[in-house]
């Protein structure tokens, strides 16, 4: 399978501005509804430096990656792995453009790891994420759907895998 | 959700015939060239690319430049977005599966 044929694109247009939607990508100070209520924590916002996106309570991982490219307020790429499975892990790009109706974010997903459930996932998350980055720029609080599964997550997480505890995903120089 | 002025682009773009298979394509082949979307119709090649210019207006096709050619790729988001728009409304649990009783009927009937 090619490149080009291991790539999901989402888009879409947002009444914002650049910035708007750089703040909310990379906000660490409360979670981003937008990336399913997870937290950001990360060592460096800069090429190389790792990330992990965790329950608010601080107590699971579900991403584990590193930025592979930091531009701001244009550009932010980084690998992505979700602890759950023993996939390859993909990269994902931000692309943020001036338009003259706001921003256009394209969202690219590349090195799917074709047939397995991480693909499955990301081509759910891949729409609810630039969808609710709209609803949050715009309106400042994600969908009604998005909302409903976030007091679902909330129910299931003595569900979580013992895999996904944030002890098996350190981030290094953090102590966390 | 989406406003008004974009949401007319999508349903313009949605309405023509060969442009609902150029995205039935490119959501099979993801990632195929200009070229070769053109390969599946008997139109001209200038006549494709008018309706694939014509789904990227509505955001429905994202083409990427790789190299010399340009790849293109489905946007699923203005239709989910179409989608939640309504589907809240009337209930998306019935409406799937009235939906999937009507695809299963469909496609025994084609059988037979």
């Amino acid at each position: 399978m090619s490149e080009s044929e291991r790539k999901a694109v989402y888009r879409v247009k947002i009444r914002g501005t650049v910035d708007d939607v750089w703040r909310e990508l990379t906000r660490t100070d409360r979670p981003q509804y937008a990336m399913f209520n997870s937290v950001m924590h990360f060592n460096a916002l800069a090429a190389g430096g790792q990330l992990r996106m965790r329950s608010p309570n601080g107590k699971y991982t579900g991403v584990a990656g590193r930025f592979v490219e930091v531009t701001r307020p244009v550009l932010l790429s980084h690998t992505l792995r979700f602890t759950n499975y023993d996939d390859p892990e993909c990269t994902i790009v931000y692309d943020l453009k001036e338009i003259p109706e706001g921003v256009e974010l394209t969202l690219t997903v590349e090195d799917l790891p074709t047939g397995t459930k991480s693909e499955k996932q990301l081509k759910q998350g891949g729409p609810f994420i630039v969808k609710n980055l709209k609803a949050v720029v715009e309106t400042g609080r994600p969908t009604l759907g998005a909302r409903l599964l976030f007091v679902l997550f909330k129910l299931l997480a003595p569900f979580n895998p013992e895999s996904t505890r944030s002890e098996n995903w350190p981030l290094p120089g953090t102590g966390s | 959700m989406t406003d008004a002025p974009d949401m007319n682009v999508v349903f313009q773009a949605l309405a023509h015939p060969a442009r609902r298979r150029i995205l039935d394509i490119v959501r099979d082949r993801p990632g195929c060239t200009v070229g070769a979307v053109g390969d599946d119709f008997e139109m001209s090649r200038i006549g494709v690319l008018k309706h694939i210019r014509n789904l990227e207006a509505a955001d429905l096709l994202v083409s990427q430049r790789e190299g010399r050619e340009r790849h293109l790729y489905f946007n699923v988001v203005p239709i989910q977005m179409i989608y939640d728009r309504w589907t809240s409304e009337y209930g998306r649990l019935w409406a799937g599966r009235l939906a999937r009783v009507k695809y299963r009927v469909e496609n025994r009937e084609e059988e037979r």
